[in-house]
């Protein structure tokens, strides 16, 4: 069996598409949310790098504004003012009226006034040691020439013109061109910084349409393999129930065929006068009857699961004691576990609350587990079956348990999400010819979650499996009334 | 009998009217301006800051308005300052300092500038504020302002050891006229 189990695992291992296949198939219920979460969590990613660039290229250019436009607009300001002391002063050639000579002479000196204040203004902003160092010769420079500037409308003003060209040819016009010049060096520094900051915003600039062709081509490739990986889960999806269904067909079929086939031939002896005596006719007539009542089960449970399917059964629920639920199933099973000589432990603890549920289904479920742990126990032939109140792991109250346990093959971890799905039989199963619908689980889970409780499995390979019913305990008044109509039963029965 | 009232009116009217001239102006005489009356002002003889002179004997400040002295003790030229005539600070220049009226002021530098006796001929300006801004301006410059016009860009010299806020100091003005 182990070998045979192996074997199948080996099959479906092989190869890389076969492991994307179960992969997909693994994640089928989730895909498509984790997929679109994905896409969406790179879509953010990309989003926020591609602000994060912009805002750098933004302040790259806000920072080339600042420290090179609006600096040569200071500079354009400075020379222009430097250039106004000078024609003030010498707008006070041109006349001899004092008033109007004192006139020019202000606008001098407040044009002068200007200046010194953005030769400060720009040494505050100074950072670079040689920026800094061209400012305080720009400010001696001034300083010289003021001084030449204050000699010449002193000569003006007292009306010497010609002493004051003379200072001014002497003196003003080589200060004032040492000024000219280091206001250029300015410019051209300035002009400088702005070229080199205008290079990183290219700079950044490109970078950034890079960023972003990159990460969209990957956003796009991603979406891409999203959709290719939904489609393709849907279709894996269609194959797999395409071909569960087959194999429910094979195997209804096939289950069929079997009783039809005693039935066939024990009404062909019949028919031809093989059967002889009374004892041997009632004999034939059990087994048709046996054949007859297999297949009745096997149609209605194929009517119970479609009806569950269909969502048209209608359950009367009603307080139930666990013993009761337990002994009917023991009752409908006995037959069966005696042919093949399985031992039932039995152990329901004493006192234990009602459920509420329908005596009909929940004996239809557990026998489901009963007669999967008959069919899969191999050769240990021992099954127990638990009862007991255990906090719920759903809901904050307590709830009662039913455990069903096998010591036989147990089931494949990577089988284990699947085996709750109508027409799922595993490949250890079906490589072992074990007979069956694949509904039994499926069946017992619907019923079980009918009933507001759940059904759970904890199993290991060559271990066993324990299957467990949980179902919410009913309020006090009506399990009180439940117990009034029921005897009380014994705590442990081997 | 009519001609007896008549009388008494006349006589009345006429006590009347003497009453009220003898009792204090017309109500509405309240409502006309009284003439000003302020204190005179002192008159600073100002130079620029550069200048190192802190005190002018009256005689070296005649002669320096006069236009006889040329240079300071620093070797900056002299240029003298005046205001426009009918200003009252010039008139009292010309009759503390110079001890001349207008005509001989103005002969005097005719004269001089002709006969080459007179160094330095005055600026004339029009406002105290730009004699205040000429001094500032020229080194060797030397003008007068009321007390009222200083400001710290002009230097106040010292008159025979007294400052124009000093008791005994010898140059005032009459207050400006309000117009």
């Amino acid at each position: 069996m182990n070998g045979q189990n192996k074997r199948a695992r080996r099959r479906t291992l092989a190869g890389p598409a076969a492991l994307l296949d179960r992969v997909l198939a693994l994640a089928s219920p989730y895909n498509s949310s984790l997929l679109l979460l994905i896409v969406f969590l790179v879509v953010i990613a990309v989003g926020l790098f591609v602000i994060r660039d912009l805002h750098t290229t933004n302040v790259e250019a806000q920072k080339m504004y600042a420290g090179s436009v609006l600096g040569l607009r200071r500079i354009g300001e400075l020379q222009y003012q430097a250039q106004e002391t000078r024609r003030s002063t010498f707008y006070a050639l041109t006349t001899n009226d004092s008033n109007l000579q004192l006139e020019y002479a202000d606008q001098s000196r407040e044009a002068d006034r200007r200046v010194n204040e953005g030769i400060s203004e720009y040494l505050l902003q100074a950072r670079m040691p040689h920026e800094i160092e061209l400012g305080k010769r720009l400010q001696r420079d001034w300083s010289e020439y003021l001084n030449v500037r204050n000699e010449v409308l002193a000569s003006i003003l007292e009306g010497i013109t010609k002493e004051a060209v003379n200072l001014d040819l002497k003196g003003g016009v080589p200060a004032f061109e040492r000024v000219r010049q280091d206001l250029e060096e300015i410019k051209r520094l300035y002009d400088e910084q702005a070229s080199q900051q205008l290079a990183n915003v290219a700079a950044t600039s490109r970078r950034t349409i890079f960023r972003l062709i990159g990460v969209l081509g990957i956003t796009l490739a991603l979406a891409s393999a999203s959709v290719w990986a939904i489609q393709r889960s849907k279709m894996l999806g269609a194959i797999q129930l395409a071909k569960l269904q087959m194999e429910f067909v094979a195997s209804v079929s096939h289950e069929l065929r079997t009783p039809l086939a005693v039935i066939s031939s024990a009404a062909d002896n019949i028919a031809d006068g093989l059967v002889g005596g009374k004892d041997q006719l009632k004999r034939y007539g059990s087994a048709i009857q046996n054949q007859c009542r297999q297949i009745t089960e096997l149609v209605n449970q194929i009517l119970l699961f479609a009806s569950t399917k269909d969502r048209k059964n209608r359950y009367t629920l009603r307080p139930l004691q666990v013993s009761r639920i337990i002994d009917a199933v023991l009752d409908n099973t006995a037959e069966l576990v005696q042919e093949i000589g399985f031992v039932i432990e039995r152990r329901i603890e004493s006192g234990l609350p009602c459920v509420m549920g329908d005596l009909s289904a929940l004996s239809q479920c557990l026998q489901n587990l009963i007669v999967n742990a008959v069919k899969y126990s191999g050769e240990s032939r021992w099954i127990g079956i638990h009862a007991f109140v255990h906090d719920s792991e759903a809901r904050s109250s307590k709830e009662i348990r039913i455990t069903v346990q096998d010591r036989g093959m147990g089931i494949d971890r990577l089988e284990m999400p699947h085996i709750f799905e109508p027409f799922y039989r595993g490949a250890a199963v079906t490589a072992a010819q074990i007979h069956g619908t694949g509904l039994g689980l499926s069946l017992a889970k619907s019923i079980a979650e009918a009933m507001g409780g759940t059904l759970s499995v904890v199993s290991e390979l060559a271990v066993g499996s324990i299957f467990t019913l949980h179902l919410p305990i009913v309020e006090k008044q009506k399990s009180e009334m439940a117990s009034v109509t029921s005897k009380p039963d014994p705590s442990i029965r081997t | 009998m009519r001609r007896l009232a008549g009388l008494l009116f006349i006589l009345a009217s006429a006590a009347f009217s003497i009453a009220a001239l003898s009792f204090g102006p017309a109500p509405n005489s309240r409502l006309l301006p009284e003439p000003q009356i302020a204190s005179e002002q002192n008159l600073a003889v100002v130079v620029n800051l550069s200048n190192p002179v802190q005190n002018l004997s009256m005689p070296e400040l005649r002669r320096i308005f006069l236009g006889e002295r040329s240079h300071w003790p620093n070797g900056r030229r002299i240029t003298l300052v005046m205001m426009e005539s009918g200003q009252p600070e010039r008139a009292v220049v010309l009759r503390d300092i110079c001890q001349m009226n207008e005509t001989d002021f103005n002969n005097h530098f005719l004269h001089g500038v002709f006969t080459g006796e007179v160094l330095v001929s005055p600026k004339t300006l029009a406002t105290p504020v730009g004699v205040r801004k000429f001094v500032f301006n020229v080194p060797g410059a030397i003008g007068y302002l009321r007390v009222s016009d200083l400001d710290p860009s002009v230097k106040a010299v010292r008159i025979d050891e007294r400052g124009p806020e000093d008791k005994g100091y010898r140059l005032h003005v009459p207050p400006r006229t309000s117009k």
